[in-house]
């Protein structure tokens, strides 16, 4: 390769994270279901001819640098065109297994788009975005009873939905009597779609100015910059073996006593990312796929390190990630794998980050407690049905050095990406009154710099109602301290029925009541650095504030409240924290 | 520019605009002859900036101030008094009434990240902690009927923790208050007797909007502002009178319209945009009166890019407002701002990439040919170094060093990257003409438009400079450089009509919605529009209401805004919804269920139109009065290029590129197949690629 002029792979490199932008706001604009505009659940990703991801600038962090593996299942599967149909201009590839075609777990779709110029493959323009409804056995794509993949929605291997410009209808009819909800199915594949014309074209014009033959060298020069930023990242890191886990306590169905085992090891020349020790699949849908965990794998890395660290593969050349077949991270087929987005990805961000706090204990982030909401499905007065997600009684996020965590921020795997709901429209939208979403004293891990509350989030919900409980921080608790710091709290869901009954939701499973009040403690964030070493005017700030007790106080951070609730004792916490040292 | 020997005709308008290095003042008299002025700003006190280029431009003009302030009809003040006492974080100490149960949706935030890969960076400080955020029992219900009343004794007990903690301005936001505001005014009425404070701000009155959480940020927002920014404004106004001023001067709020400092007390988180808002004013300045364009215009200063569109004569206005992580849902223009102007700082990162922005140099130490001790490559010093800004003296009173911009570009950008000086600083204008470039398609993009069809307007003191280039790769056939780019928002205030937004949440279906209430809801808005109005003097024939739904499908988030005409027409309504939901989210329901969210009401009280008054067309071809050694672009490389003084070219001129024109605010480029032409305001309009 010849030496690249240096201007012209800056401009590149904005370039394509630009296309894939561009694609993201074409998919906002124009998908159908609140998924895609509200929660942002997708990804967009450009990769070169190789299927080697070389922009992902835009998507949820937990899509991050999976999607190659969908390219080059396609690849494989249609690269010849001898033995197969072959990749040809205005073809349009979809698929979503992750057993058999890349895919990170099914309600994900992938559509990928050969960008052809001067008659050549250069690269894919594609998205990965989660659907509304894919069938299996429960709607809305997450079905907690399933055992096997079976029961979770349609299965598609690299499937060519367009041939050469041409849709073809009977692959597509075939799609649409798999969904419960072919409207929105039907919406968003087409803004899917058009969204990767649109990258198609815009990557097209690069590479016809950049000159065909050239294109790939720049190309390569964009993914070993990020290789060389991510090898500067590594080199901050203490040489070694670091080991750490992360406990899994349930199968979806009743306690285990599992865990995800890491093993990192730090070299001059790179890092292993070792999974040996991993319990095996479970029973339930937790179980990850490659693309998945190697995605959760970046994710951690690239949150521990700078937020512009450029997300494509080349950064992450310099890592060998090891996945244990037959383990929760690598499962065997049929083991079903719908919640792995979010639980085993967490577990597994939580795991590798306990292992790089090791390596570099200033850089250390706390852990994120787990979610505990409910869904809840029933009926209005209309006769129209209605399902509704708790997620306003949100988990929270870990302390680091110079913050404390969140508040009630959401799922780790989103890292704040996702918006809690308003409450006064969410009165509007569905038949229930909120009573409370407060936060909960005494609940976030204590730290110097403390883990964020969790909620008290109280509904009442006027209907009968399928309750669809996904427990996972509730009881032990799910976060951790860093650096000295301490778990927050476990979650609490209770469910009061109209008569006084009281029931302590299970873990998972699905159950219906009659009218009731749902009320969901969610658990702590973790705290970072010794709780003893924090600020006494912070500490006294969160005491008025009533997210920390004076008895709290005192016991975890040293620190004397003066009878009044307004002031510190200075005289007593003196000598709480000179008995500290 | 010299002065005019022609003496200015009274009586004249005024407009002043704040900025953070310059306060620009623009002066258009009644036979359209336009002034501007130019003074540094006063960032302790920034009154004194605006007295301060008052004082320039009397002693320039040689009259007495009193004069010239004697004889203005009109005085638009763009201020970012509201703004910088957010930044600064410089507001009252606040105290929150809150329905007991939901006292922390401020401090929850809806778990909103502006950038959730920077996980580290902390929320900013929540402006009413929780310790000053009080419960009050009693609730409104999800229908708009009382379902507990409001427990009294427990506004009481707040307001005895807010004397004792020294709480300066109360907001009240009770839940569901967007539906009946009567328990937020029972509260407000209850605590003007049992606080002595008197700054109360009800969320109910500042923007009645459904979602506690914006509703209560914005009401905050407003009580953290208003002692500071109330005072300040009736001071200058205060001050502005005596010294002569006839009228109470206007300000220019984020929905791009002005109002008058009583009106705007009990708002002032109107006020956030103030400024950059003005763009409204000054784009509908390049058209003429009645035509409807379509512009997109980047204003370009010394750290930061606005841009905004204005598709058929209109720029968008929305429930939605960010500054500084702080939510609003104050009606406010709708513009997209990225880190990329004249200061944007040049560097090479760890990996040896190069990067332009978004971090600024800022006003000091600026640029480093500025010679204030800037060390870090700008754009601008990539300008002097490409030739194409001129060493020395600028408006304002700073100097060009070419040979610091040179030796600064060079060890921090040319001999890392292996690259010649020059190569590197075409280089840093390449990457920054493709920042802007990206940041018009993401809003042209995000809202459906697209931008080739659309005149680019290049503004700001850095706009004229890469208006041509940028509009050429975005497919655009024509660039207009207004010749007063650097008094772009000052000039704007001029043509601003005063505007209150008024709105009510309203929920209907819109096919069978009970005419009755609908029309005494809208009648209700006018009434409150029509008093505001005729407070300001506009009546009759200069005071025009106009009525607005938001209309949206049923279960989607977000409604769109549809202007109704005379008389409702739910057909029409629908029509109009349909093709605004096309074009922004490229497909419709047909048939779907259409639900009512808001009504709302725009009150204008119209301004009479000023045309400029234009300098005759030259007999003779202007001459250049230099050639310069100038880098073009990429393809082109060095040239020998004419450079125009702006005087010297008059409407009906047309040159063709490449040149340069140096302008008293702006330095404006036009490439080597572009023509220029003197448009009939006397503005550079550059027909891109038009010679072959």
């Amino acid at each position: 390769m010849t030496e690249l002029d240096p201007v012209t792979l800056a401009l590149v490199q904005n370039r394509l994270d630009h296309i894939s932008h561009q694609m993201g706001w074409v998919m906002t604009r124009t998908a159908r279901s609140p998924i895609f505009s509200q929660s942002h659940d997708f990804s967009c990703f450009l990769a070169d001819a190789h299927g080697i991801l070389i922009s992902q600038a835009d998507g949820i962090p937990i899509h991050t640098g999976g999607g190659g593996f969908a390219v080059r299942a396609i690849l494989r599967d249609f690269k010849d065109a001898t033995s197969s149909p072959g990749i040809w201009p205005e073809d349009v590839f979809l698929l979503n297994d992750p057993y058999t075609a890349g895919g990170n777990h099914l309600p994900d779709w992938v559509i990928a788009r050969p960008v052809f110029v001067a008659g050549k493959l250069i690269a894919f323009a594609c998205n990965r975005a989660h659907q509304a409804d894919i069938g299996g056995g429960a709607a809305g794509t997450y079905n907690s009873a399933a055992t096997e993949i079976f029961h979770e929605g349609i299965r598609l291997p690299v499937l060519k939905l367009i041939e050469r410009g041409r849709t073809r209808d009977d692959l597509w009819r075939l799609l649409m009597i798999n969904t419960r909800l072919p409207e929105a199915l039907d919406g968003d594949l087409r803004a899917m779609i058009g969204s990767t014309r649109i990258g198609a074209e815009r990557l097209a014009a690069l590479v016809e100015e950049l000159g065909v033959e050239r294109a790939p060298d720049f190309f390569e020069g964009v993914l070993a910059h990020a290789d060389r930023r991510f090898r500067g990242c590594i080199a901050r890191l203490a040489k070694g073996v670091w080991r750490a886990e992360e406990p899994v306590d349930n199968d979806c169905f009743e306690p285990i006593d599992g865990k995800v085992a890491v093993t990192l090891t730090v070299k001059d020349d790179g890092l292993i990312v070792d999974f040996a020790g991993t319990s095996p699949q479970l029973r339930g849908f937790k179980n990850s796929s490659i693309a998945n965990s190697t995605s959760a794998v970046f994710m951690a890395l690239s949150s521990f390190f700078e937020p512009d660290l450029p997300k494509n593969e080349g950064a992450f050349r310099g890592v060998d990630i090891r996945l244990p077949e037959g383990t929760m991270v690598n499962a065997r087929a049929p083991a079903p794998m719908t919640m792995n987005t979010v639980f085993i990805a967490h577990e597994i961000i939580h795991a590798l980050w306990k292992a790089l706090d090791q390596a570099l204990p200033e850089r250390a982030s706390a852990g994120w407690s787990k979610a505990v909401h409910a869904v809840t499905a029933g009926v209005k007065d209309d006769g129209s049905r209605y399902v509704m997600y708790q997620w306003a009684g949100a988990p929270a996020g870990g302390g680091v050095e110079g913050r404390d965590g969140f508040h009630l921020i959401g799922h780790l795997i989103t890292l704040g990406g996702l918006t809690l709901p308003n409450l006064e429209t969410y009165e509007q939208l569905y038949p229930v009154r909120f009573h409370r979403q407060e936060l909960r004293c005494d609940s976030a891990g204590p730290g110097r710099f403390r883990g964020g509350a969790g909620c008290d989030y109280e509904v009442e919900i006027f209907t009968p109602a399928d309750y669809a409980f996904r427990g996972e921080g509730v009881g032990a608790p799910s976060s951790f301290g860093a650096a000295g710091g301490r778990a927050g709290v476990g979650g609490e869901v209770t469910l009061t029925l109209a008569d006084g009954r009281k029931i302590n939701a299970p873990k998972y499973g699905v159950q219906r009541h009659g009218h009731g009040t749902y009320r969901a403690l969610s658990p702590g964030g973790g705290g970072f650095g010794d709780p003893r070493t924090r600020d006494p005017a912070r500490v006294l700030r969160d005491v008025r504030d009533g997210v920390v007790s004076a008895a709290a106080a005192e016991r975890d951070y040293a620190v004397a409240i003066a009878k009044d609730g307004r002031a510190i004792d200075e005289v007593l916490t003196a000598g709480l924290r000179a008995a500290v040292e | 520019m010299t002065a005019s020997p022609v003496p200015l005709v009274a009586p004249w308008r005024i407009g002043v605009d704040v900025g953070g290095t310059f306060t620009d003042m623009v002066l258009r008299d009644a036979r359209g002859a336009v002034r501007i002025f130019k003074a540094p700003s006063v960032p302790a006190d920034p009154s004194e900036g605006v007295l301060g280029v008052l004082r320039l431009a009397a002693q320039q003009l040689d009259l007495p101030l009193s004069a010239l302030l004697r004889d203005c009809a009109l005085f638009v003040h763009g201020s970012t008094v509201a703004t910088n006492t957010i930044l600064e974080k410089k507001g009252a100490k606040v105290g929150l009434l809150t329905t007991a149960g939901f006292r922390d949706s401020l401090e929850i935030r809806r778990g909103i990240r502006e950038n959730q890969w920077d996980h580290r960076a902390p929320f900013p400080e929540v402006l009413a902690p929780r310790y000053l955020r009080l419960p009050v029992r009693g609730r409104i219900g999800a229908d708009g009927r009382e379902l507990a009343p409001l427990v009294a004794g427990d506004v009481d007990a707040a307001a005895k923790v807010f004397a004792e903690e020294g709480v300066e301005s109360v907001a009240v936001c009770l839940f569901n208050s967007f539906l009946d505001g009567a328990h937020e005014r029972t509260a407000g009425a209850q605590l003007s007797r049992s606080w002595k404070g008197k700054w109360i701000s009800l969320s109910s009155e500042v923007m009645p909007t459904m979602g506690e959480y914006e509703r209560s940020s914005t009401a905050v927002v407003n009580a953290y502002i208003a002692p500071k920014v109330t005072s300040y404004l009736s001071a200058l106004d205060q001050q502005l009178r005596q010294l002569g001023l006839p009228r109470s001067l206007l300000l220019l709020q984020s929905n791009g319209g002005a109002v008058s400092v009583d009106q705007v007390a009990s708002r002032p988180v109107m006020l956030v945009l103030s400024g950059p808002a003005a763009g409204v004013g000054a784009l509908k300045s390049c058209a003429a009166p009645g035509e409807a364009p379509n512009l997109i215009s980047m204003e370009i200063g010394g750290t930061s890019c606005d841009v905004m569109v204005m598709a058929k004569g209109q720029v968008p206005v929305a429930d939605e407002l960010v500054i500084d992580g702080y939510h609003l849902t104050t009606p406010s223009v709708e513009i997209h701002t990225v880190g990329a102007g004249g200061g944007a700082i040049a560097w090479v990162d760890d990996a040896g990439l190069l990067h332009v922005g978004p971090q600024g140099a800022g006003a000091r130490p600026g640029p480093a040919a500025y010679g204030l001790g800037g060390e870090n490559p700008t754009v601008t010093d990539a300008q002097l170094v490409l030739g194409r800004l001129r060493p020395g003296p600028l408006a304002g009173g700073v100097r060009l060093d070419g040979k610091l911009a040179r030796q600064a570009v060079e060890t921090k950008l040319a001999r890392p990257l292996g690259l010649s000086v020059e190569g590197a600083a075409a280089g840093v204008i390449r990457l920054l003409e493709q920042n802007l470039l990206h940041a018009v398609e993401r809003l042209s993009i995000e809202r459906g438009h697209n931008p080739a069809t659309f005149t680019l307007v290049a503004a700001g003191g850095a706009g004229p400079m890469h208006g041509a280039e940028v509009a050429r790769a975005l497919g655009c056939k024509r660039a207009l450089l207004p010749r007063a780019a650097g008094a772009f928002c000052a000039l704007g205030m001029l043509q601003s009509d005063v505007r209150q937004d008024y709105m009510h949440v309203f929920l209907a279906d819109l096919d069978t919605v009970d005419r009755a209430s609908l029309e005494a809801g809208f009648a209700q808005l006018e009434a409150r529009a029509r008093d505001a109005l005729g407070r300001e003097g506009f009546a009759n024939g200069s005071a025009a209401l106009s009525r607005e739904v938001d209309l949206r499908y049923d279960g989607q988030q977000w409604p769109v805004r549809v202007a109704l005409g005379a008389g409702f027409d739910a057909t029409a309504a629908r029509q109009a919804f349909e093709a605004e939901h096309q074009r922004l989210f490229g497909h419709i329901q047909p048939g779907g269920k259409l639900g009512i969210t808001a009504l709302r009401v725009v009150g204008r009280g119209l301004l009479e139109w000023t045309t400029p008054a234009v300098p005759s067309p030259e007999a003779s071809a202007p001459r250049a009065h230099e050639r310069r050694k100038v880098w073009i672009d990429a393809k082109h490389g060095w040239h020998d290029v004419p450079v125009y003084e702006g005087a010297a070219l008059r409407p009906g001129c047309r040159l063709d590129g490449p040149l340069l024109i140096e302008e008293r605010t702006t330095t404006a480029f036009v490439g080597p197949r572009d023509q220029l032409e003197v448009d009939l305001r006397s503005d550079f309009l550059v027909h891109v690629g038009a010679i072959a």
